[in-house]
C-alpha cells in the first residue's frame, strides 16, 4: 500500500479552499473590500497602539522595563487562556464531529496519521485569531524598541510552540469528555461554560473598577495592584516563558531555557496528546456517532402563555416552534449571555458615572449625551438584529419546503418572524435607553423623545433585518454564519446609515429646543415647522424602511424557485 | 469474504444489535433486510469500522477490524445511506483523493478515476463542483470512490435511494459483474424487488436478532406457500401488514 503523510488529509480543504476562491459569489468583493479595510484598520491600530505604550513605557528606564516584561506575560497569560478554551471547542468539531470523519474512519488510515493531521488543523483553526491579534501587537513593539530581525524570529519560534500546549491540553480535555458524554451533549455544556466563563470575566474585570486607578487619592494602592498583577504570572506557565523569551530577545539576547521549555513541553504534549488518541479516539468516536434519546425541555408553559396571545393557530404555531427551537438550542440561546453581560456592563457604566466631576459634563452637554446613548442602543438593535433576526428566514433550513407546500401565505410567514423578532429587540433596547437615560438624569422631552426614537428604530431595524433574510437566505449554513454573508452584511450597512440619519433627524430639533431653553430664547415660526418637519421625516423614513423591507421579503420569498 | 461473529451493540440499556452472526462469501450478494430500527445500519457500520461493537467480531478478507483496521479497511468499499463528500471538491478531485487514501498510485489514480466515472455515467461532470450534483449523481459518485481501490469485499447500505430505473439497472449490473469477479457484496435494502433480483441469499434481522437465512426461494417458503411475493414473507416474519388498523383509521 502506498501510504502517503499525513498532509495529504489535509488536501480536500486546500483544494475546496482554491475551488471556493476561483467561483466568486455575489457580494464577495463588497465583502472582501469591507472587511479587509476593517482587518487593515485594526491591524494597524494594534501596531500603533502598541509602540505608542512601549515607547513611553521607555521613558520610565527600570520601570518601564518591569511593566513592559509584566505586560507580555500578560499578554500571553489571555491567550494562553483563549487558546486553551478554544482548543477545546475546535478539537470537538474536528476530531469527533466533522462531517469528512465517517468518509476517513472508514478508510484504511492509520489513527496516528489521523491525528497528526486533525491537530494540525486544530492549532490552526484555534490560534489564527490569537495570532492575528499577537502579530501587530509584537511589531508594535519591536518598532517602537528598534528591535532587529532576531526578535521577529525569536516571535515566530515562540508563538508556534506557544499555541501547540494549550491546544493539545484541549484536545486531551476534549478526548476525556467525549469518552464520558455523548459529543453532542458536551458542546453543549462547553458553549454554555465558555459563555458564561467570558461573561462573568467581563463583569469581573468591570467590577474592580479600574477607573479607580486614575484618581490620586488611589495612588498608595499603587504596590498592591503591581502585586495583584504579577500573582497568577507563575513561572510554571508557558505564557511566562514566551513572555521572557521575547522580553530577552527585544533587549537583544536570548532565553534559551525558556524557549527550550517552551519547545520540549509542546513537543512533549504532541506525543502524549497522539498516544492517548490512539488509546481512546476510537471509543471517542464511536460514542460520538451514537445518538441516545434527546433530553429536552418540553416548555409547557410556553404553550399555556401561547394560547392566551390573540393570535390566530397558524401565528400562535409559528411562534411557539421558533420559541422552542431557539430555546432548545443551547448554542443559539447561550449567546444571549454575553449579550446580557454586556447590557448589564452597559448599565452601570451609567450608574457610576460620576458626571459632576467632569466640569463640561452638566446641563446641555450631559443631554446631547443621551444622543450618545441612543446610538449606542442602536447598534445594540442592529447587531442584535444582524445575529438573531435577520437568520430568522434562513434557520428555517432544509425544512423550509414545509412552509413552502403549505397553505400559509409566505407574508403572513415572514410577518410572524417580523413580530417574534421586534417584541424582544424592542424591549431590551427601550428598557436599554430608559434606564441609561435614568441614570444620566436627562431633560423629560428627551427622554420622551428618545424612548419614541427607539421605537421608530426598532420597528425599521427589525423589518430591515427580516426582508433581507428573505431576500439573501442562506438555508445550507449555520444561523451564526448567516450574519457573516453578502445579506448580513448589507444589512450592517444600511442600518448604520439608517441610525446616523434618525440620530441626525432627531437629534437636531432636540438641540434646538435644549439650546432655546438654557437661553430661555422663544422659538420662531420657522425653527417650529423645520423642527416639526424633521421629527416627521425620521417618523416617515422608519415607517418606509420598515414597510418597504417586508414587502420586498415577502416579494423575494414568493418569486423564490 | 466478510464474516460477522455474535456482533451485539447496546446503546446504554438499549440492545441495537444483539449476537448476529453472518458470513459472505467471496461472489456472494447478500441481501440484508429488516423494518427501519432493527439495526441493519448499526451492523453495517460495525463491519465498517464506524462504530465499535459491544462484543462480538468482524472479519474482513481474514483480517480483524478491531485489531488490523488498516488492512481490513484496505480491502473494504463501504457505501454508506447518507454519505459525506466534499461539496467543494469537484467530482474528479474528491475521488483522486479517495484514491489516495486507499493508497493508489498517482500513476494508476489517473486512469482509474476516469474508468470509474465512465463506468458510472459521470465522465463529464469530472470538473464539475459536487455541490452541483443530484442526489443521483453524487450517489454514483460514491459507488464510484467505493471500486476505485478494487476491494475484495463491499458493504452497502440503501444503494438504490434516490436513483431513476437507468441508475438502478446500472448499479445492479455492476453489483452483479463484482461479484461473478470474487467480491463479496452485503448489501441493506428495503426494495424487496431489489433483494429478490440480486442477492443470492437474504438475511432478515428484527430487533437486533436475525430471524430467517436462505436464498431467495428458502426464505419465500417460509411465508404460507400460496404467495409467490417476498414482500407477503418479510410482513409475516416482521410483524403482520398492519392492514386492519389501516382499515380503521381511513375508516
Amino acid at each position: 500500500m502506498n501510504v502517503r503523510a499525513f498532509p495529504y488529509l489535509l488536501l480536500p480543504h486546500l483544494w475546496a479552499s482554491r475551488n471556493r476562491a476561483r467561483r466568486r459569489e455575489r457580494g464577495d468583493f463588497a465583502r472582501g473590500v469591507m472587511f479587509g479595510g476593517v482587518g487593515l484598520i485594526v491591524f494597524a491600530a494594534l501596531v500603533q497602539g502598541s509602540y505608542w505604550l512601549t515607547g513611553h513605557l521607555l521613558d520610565y528606564e527600570e520601570l518601564g522595563d518591569y511593566l513592559l516584561r509584566i505586560g507580555l506575560s500578560w499578554l500571553f497569560l489571555t491567550f494562553l487562556s483563549f487558546l486553551a478554551f478554544s482548543g477545546i471547542v475546535t478539537a470537538l468539531s474536528t476530531f469527533f464531529l466533522a462531517d469528512d470523519l465517517r468518509l476517513l474512519v472508514a478508510s484504511p488510515v492509520a489513527t496516528r496519521r489521523l491525528f497528526h493531521a486533525r491537530f494540525f488543523r486544530t492549532v490552526v483553526q484555534a490560534s489564527w485569531m490569537v495570532v492575528i491579534f499577537v502579530v501587530p501587537i509584537l511589531i508594535g513593539i519591536g518598532w517602537a524598541r528598534c528591535a532587529g530581525p532576531g526578535f521577529y524570529l525569536t516571535a515566530l519560534a515562540t508563538i508556534v510552540p506557544f499555541a501547540i500546549i494549550p491546544v493539545a491540553a484541549g484536545t486531551v480535555v476534549t478526548l476525556l469528555l467525549v469518552n464520558t458524554f455523548p459529543a453532542r451533549r458536551a458542546r453543549d455544556i462547553l458553549m454554555l461554560m465558555g459563555l458564561l466563563f467570558a461573561a462573568s470575566l467581563v463583569i469581573v474585570l468591570r467590577f474592580i473598577r479600574p477607573e479607580q486607578l486614575l484618581r490620586v487619592e488611589s495612588l498608595p494602592d499603587l504596590t498592591d495592584f503591581f502585586a495583584t498583577l504579577q500573582s497568577p504570572i507563575t513561572p510554571l506557565l508557558p505564557s511566562f516563558w514566551a513572555g521572557e523569551t521575547l522580553f530577552a530577545s527585544l533587549a537583544g539576547g536570548a532565553d534559551l531555557m525558556h524557549a527550550a521549555a517552551l519547545w520540549t513541553t509542546a513537543l512533549a504534549s504532541v506525543v502524549v496528546v497522539g498516544a492517548a488518541n490512539e488509546r481512546w479516539y476510537f471509543s471517542g468516536y464511536s460514542r460520538s456517532q451514537e445518538a441516545p434519546k434527546a433530553r429536552f425541555t418540553h416548555f409547557r408553559a410556553l404553550d399555556v402563555a401561547a394560547r392566551a396571545l390573540p393570535l390566530p393557530t397558524v401565528r400562535r404555531q409559528l411562534l411557539v416552534k421558533d420559541l422552542k427551537i431557539f430555546l432548545r438550542d443551547v448554542s443559539q440561546w447561550s449567546q444571549l449571555l454575553l449579550l446580557l453581560a454586556l447590557v448589564l456592563l452597559y448599565l452601570y457604566n451609567f450608574s457610576v458615572l460620576d458626571l459632576q466631576r467632569i466640569p463640561y459634563m452638566s446641563g446641555y452637554i450631559k443631554n446631547v449625551y443621551a444622543f450618545v446613548n441612543l446610538g449606542m442602543a442602536g447598534f445594540v438593535m442592529a447587531t442584535v438584529a444582524v445575529r438573531f433576526v435577520f437568520p430568522a428566514v434562513s434557520s428555517e433550513g432544509a425544512a423550509f419546503w414545509i412552509i413552502r407546500t403549505s397553505p400559509l401565505p409566505l407574508g403572513d410567514f415572514l410577518w410572524s418572524k417580523f413580530w417574534t423578532g421586534l417584541v424582544p429587540v424592542l424591549a431590551l433596547t427601550e428598557g436599554l435607553t430608559v434606564a441609561a437615560n435614568q441614570f444620566l438624569g436627562i431633560d423629560p422631552l428627551l427622554k420622551v423623545m428618545s424612548a419614541l426614537a427607539i421605537v421608530l428604530m426598532s420597528f425599521a431595524l427589525v423589518g430591515l433585518a427580516t426582508g433581507l433574510g428573505a431576500r439573501y437566505p442562506r438555508f445550507g449554513a449555520d444561523p451564526s454564519q448567516a450574519a457573516g454573508s453578502y445579506g448580513g452584511v448589507a444589512f450592517m450597512v444600511q442600518a448604520v446609515l439608517f441610525i446616523i440619519v434618525i440620530i441626525a433627524l432627531v437629534g437636531w430639533p432636540s438641540s434646538v429646543y435644549l439650546m432655546h431653553q438654557m437661553r430661555r430664547a422663544p422659538f420662531t415660526a420657522a425653527q417650529q415647522l423645520l423642527m416639526a418637519a424633521s421629527l416627521v421625516a425620521a417618523a416617515g423614513l422608519s415607517l418606509f424602511v420598515w414597510l418597504a423591507s417586508m414587502r420586498s421579503g415577502v416579494r423575494a420569498l414568493e418569486q423564490m424557485g | 469474504m466478510i464474516a460477522i461473529e455474535n456482533l451485539v451493540k447496546q446503546y446504554g440499556q438499549f440492545t441495537a444489535v444483539d449476537g448476529v452472526s453472518l458470513e459472505v462469501p467471496p461472489g456472494e450478494i447478500h441481501g440484508f433486510l429488516g423494518p427501519n430500527g432493527a439495526g441493519k445500519t448499526t451492523t453495517l457500520r460495525m463491519i465498517a469500522g464506524l462504530l465499535k461493537p459491544t462484543a462480538g467480531r468482524v472479519l474482513v478478507n481474514g483480517h480483524d477490524i478491531a485489531q488490523e483496521p488498516e488492512a481490513a479497511k484496505l480491502s473494504l468499499g463501504f457505501i454508506p445511506d447518507r454519505p459525506f463528500i466534499y461539496d467543494k471538491l469537484t467530482g474528479g478531485e474528491f475521488l483522486r483523493f479517495h484514491g489516495g487514501l486507499y493508497g493508489l498510485g498517482e500513476p494508476e489514480i489517473g486512469g482509474r478515476v476516469r474508468e470509474m466515472l465512465e463506468l458510472f455515467e459521470l465522465a463529464r461532470w469530472e470538473h464539475e463542483l459536487v455541490e452541483s450534483f443530484s442526489h443521483g449523481m453524487k450517489q454514483r459518485l460514491v459507488m464510484c470512490a467505493a471500486f476505485l481501490h478494487r476491494p475484495r469485499a463491499v458493504v452497502v447500505d440503501e444503494p438504490m435511494v434516490g436513483l431513476d430505473p437507468r441508475g438502478a439497472r446500472l448499479i445492479k449490473d455492476v453489483f452483479r459483474r463484482m461479484a461473478e469477479r470474487g467480491v463479496a457484496i452485503l448489501m441493506s435494502t428495503h426494495t424487496l424487488e431489489v433483494a429478490q433480483e440480486m442477492c443470492d441469499r437474504i438475511s432478515i434481522i428484527l430487533k437486533g436478532k436475525i430471524i430467517a437465512r436462505g436464498t431467495v426461494p428458502e426464505i419465500r417458503s417460509m411465508g404460507d406457500g400460496h404467495d409467490d411475493h417476498l414482500t407477503a414473507v418479510f410482513l409475516k416474519l416482521t410483524g403482520g401488514s398492519g392492514l386492519q388498523e389501516i382499515d380503521e383509521v381511513v375508516g
